[in-house]
């Protein structure tokens, strides 16, 4: 009876197979271990043939591209072409945690999925929390590379160094949130409660199967890799899901120096965990409302009177929520699970977050938290990104109020505030009717009407919650991230010298290296907020790897990741003309009764990067970033 | 002594495992940890480890938590034969809160930050 009970207990069993059997054995083996803060494994899935490789991980990546992103960007850069069609089987996948994940270290269980994106035709680096990052990394790998296109949809399953790759025609058409139950449910009689309730998912629902361009990712049901339309790249290579357990460890350098360190952070940053435990990001949808900086009826406004109820915190959480949710590791744990009162929605949710209240809320004119939480329940369960979603829907809604876009094509009226955003949303997932030219994005769809200055997006992508027009450096950043008008790749400009031009533009540059560090060493922006806080990350990063780093050499490598950004993305064929920003912006002064004076920002912005007029890296540039290979052919 | 644990507060960063493992283990590991969270839709329920038991229970009930029907095996304190936590992985070697020493400090207490977990003289 024991033994059987025992077989399902992979803890002990799954090491004692491949590893030592007695303890001296196995303490030998620890000895020799001698890396920090990685496992040291590639994993590489061939879905074409249905193979999978574990490749060691090149000392120059760790020791000159931090993790992460930086790493997702070389791999990317060296093994395909930037100029192919984002959703062939060339492209390739990559999910990539940094050296911090699984180490303990707060608001660091996150990972990158990294491609060349499908809606912008530029690098598309998404960041991810949950506990999918921690998983992988006891499994004993820190990055895996998806390559090729599986003949019939699959998902990987990864269980301690074990790696499967299953069928899942089961799964196909499945929700995100019914594929984790689904997974869950079948391992049931190998798994016990505690290791099912550990496992992590991460999939995209039906969106992502039919290759809507800002399909997202999803993870741990309800976390998203939401920009650039990951999920559609998974899609594509019928790639339905991936599940990960493990139970390895991850060596740090300095335990105990490291254990004094997190204390010491917990006890100065008390009162900041406090507010943002209660709050979230639901004291930002108020704020940003009330200085009149949100995005509001498709960016023609900052402010909306109905929406001013919810600038009180309180107000939103006695309405919604049912708990604070923080992903792995974090202590900050701005998630909130939410319920709404509608008994035909009784599941919870995560979220609605800032970017989505703002987005699918007051930018398409609907004002009533329950709504934007059916809204946001909907996009996470079909797997779309709701911040370029929002302005799709957006776009489309100003096009019906203005008459270029007839109700005959939609099938029901669609005014700004109108509830059938809901079938809409439906009909974008699974492509029918006009969500088949909506699933293309934004701007086939403004422009198929003959009205692209309409959709509100860079790149494709669609501008996140704050206004452009609401702080000088807004635009600019949004106009010049390399992914497109991202949200997480600078941090706000939330800073005393915002109003003194010369001031932001040289900030922006700062601010946007620093961001690539973080996103390298994968930890969580809305912790590390500005530049101020790199001497902090540099000196975890020195302590869980034992190799030194300083503020300026994580600076240098932020530029350098930066710089390799820009030239994936000058290979894939953008030009200046792509670092724009939507007429509205730039000429109509719809907030603060300003607009973004983009032309002289940008030749001020590329002057301090080291590009020439046209936003390509100059040659004494990438020389002095040691990029002199990689810059030839386009500069 | 002991270490009170208000289910409601915790969000489930699994941070307490983290600081449990680092400071026994001496690395990242929660398998290593003898505490551990269980994350349910509603609520987060925080479990510390309790003394082995060599046999595994004939029957296994159901607790009802906030309303909510929860497997019993998954609140048991024990570490036994039959659950893949409280264990060591490499050895299978039971593991029991300790308190973190004499007097105590238990790192998972500093750990948390919502404060689920509070240590409490009674």
């Amino acid at each position: 009876m024991r033994d059987e009970v025992r077989m399902r207990t992979i803890g002990p069993r799954s090491n004692w197979k491949n590893g030592p059997t007695n303890k001296i054995a196995f303490f030998i083996q620890n000895c020799e271990e001698t890396m920090f803060g990685w496992k040291g494994n590639i994993l590489r899935v061939d879905l074409t043939n249905g193979a999978t490789h574990v490749e060691e991980m090149p000392a120059y990546l760790m020791k000159e591209y931090i993790g992460g992103r930086g790493m997702a960007i070389r791999i990317l850069f060296d093994e395909i072409d930037p100029a192919i069609d984002a959703l062939s089987p060339e492209n390739k996948l990559i999910f990539a945690t940094g050296p911090l994940a699984g180490t303990g270290a707060p608001a660091a269980s996150r990972f990158v999925v990294s491609a060349k994106s499908p809606l912008s035709n530029c690098i598309a680096n998404p960041v991810c929390g949950g506990y999918f990052a921690i998983n992988l990394k006891e499994a004993g790998f820190d990055l895996i590379i998806v390559e090729g296109k599986a003949p019939n949809p699959v998902y990987l399953e990864i269980e301690n160094e074990r790696v499967f790759i299953r069928p899942a025609e089961h799964l196909w058409g499945m929700t995100c949130s019914e594929v984790e139950q689904t997974i869950k449910k079948n391992m049931k009689d190998r798994l016990d409660e505690w290791q099912q309730d550990l496992l992590s998912v991460v999939s995209i629902g039906p969106a992502g199967e039919n290759l809507v361009r800002f399909a997202c990712v999803m993870a741990d049901g309800g976390r998203a890799a939401g920009r650039s339309g990951m999920g559609a790249v998974m899609g594509s290579k019928n790639l339905k899901a991936l599940t990960a357990l493990g139970t390895g460890d991850v060596a740090v350098a300095d335990p105990d120096g490291f254990r004094k360190a997190i204390t010491q952070f917990y006890r100065e940053n008390k009162p900041a965990m406090d507010k943002r435990r209660n709050d979230g990001t639901w004291y930002l949808p108020g704020r940003a409302n009330a200085s009149k900086s949100q995005a509001t009826l498709n960016f023609r406004s900052g402010y909306s009177a109905e929406f001013a109820k919810y600038e009180d915190v309180e107000v939103i959480r006695q309405a919604i929520r049912v708990r604070d949710e923080a992903c792995a590791s974090c202590p900050f744990a701005c998630g909130k699970r939410s319920r709404i009162k509608d008994p035909a929605y009784p599941l919870t949710a995560k979220g609605p977050e800032h970017e989505t209240m703002a987005l699918l809320g007051t930018n398409c004119g609907i004002y009533d938290i329950e709504d934007i939480c059916r809204a946001n329940y909907l996009c996470n369960e079909l797997g779309m990104d709701t911040i370029t979603t929002g302005c799709v829907i957006s776009c489309a809604m100003e096009m019906y109020e203005e008459g270029y876009l007839p109700e005959k094509d939609l099938g029901f009226p669609l005014p700004f505030g109108s509830l059938n955003t809901f079938q809409l949303l439906k009909q974008v997932a699974f492509r029918q009717g006009i969500g088949d030219l909506m699933a293309k994005g934004g701007m086939p769809l403004a422009a198929h009407y003959g009205h692209p200055e309409l959709y509100m997006g860079i790149k494709g992508l669609g501008i996140p919650a704050w206004h452009p027009q609401a702080f000088d450096a807004l635009g600019l950043q949004y106009a010049t991230n390399n992914v497109g008008a991202g949200h997480t790749k600078s941090t706000m400009p939330f800073y005393e010298g915002r109003k003194d031009p010369a001031g932001y533009v040289e900030w922006t540059k700062k601010d946007q290296d620093y961001v690539a560090t973080v996103d390298s060493a994968v930890m969580c922006w809305i912790i590390f907020h500005g530049p101020q806080w790199g001497d902090k990350l540099a000196e975890w990063l020195s302590i869980i790897t034992g190799k030194a780093h300083t503020v300026e050499g994580l600076n240098y490598l932020g530029e350098r990741i930066w710089n390799l950004e820009r030239l994936f993305n000058l290979r894939a064929g953008l030009t200046r003309a792509d670092d724009s920003l939507p007429p509205r912006i730039t000429q109509e002064p719809r907030v603060k009764n300003r607009v973004v004076d983009l032309e002289r920002l940008l030749d001020d912005y590329y002057r301090r990067r080291g590009w020439d007029e046209n936003g390509v890296p100059t040659r004494e540039t990438l020389k002095a970033l040691n990029l002199q290979n990689e810059g030839a052919g386009v500069v | 002594m002991r270490i009170k644990i208000d289910h409601t507060l915790c969000t489930g960063c699994k941070q307490c495992e983290f600081a449990c493992a680092l400071a026994h283990a001496g690395k990242a590991n929660p398998w290593r940890s003898r505490i551990r969270v269980f994350i349910e839709e509603d609520f987060c329920l925080p479990v510390i480890a309790g003394p082995y038991t060599e046999a595994s229970c004939n029957s296994k009930g159901i607790v009802m938590v906030d309303g909510v029907e929860v497997n019993e095996c998954v609140t048991c304190r024990a570490s036994c034969p039959v659950k893949a936590v409280y264990k060591e992985p490499d050895t299978g070697i039971p593991l029991k809160c300790d308190f973190c020493g004499d007097p105590p400090d238990p790192q998972c207490v500093q750990w948390c930050a919502p404060e689920a977990l509070k240590l409490v003289e009674d």
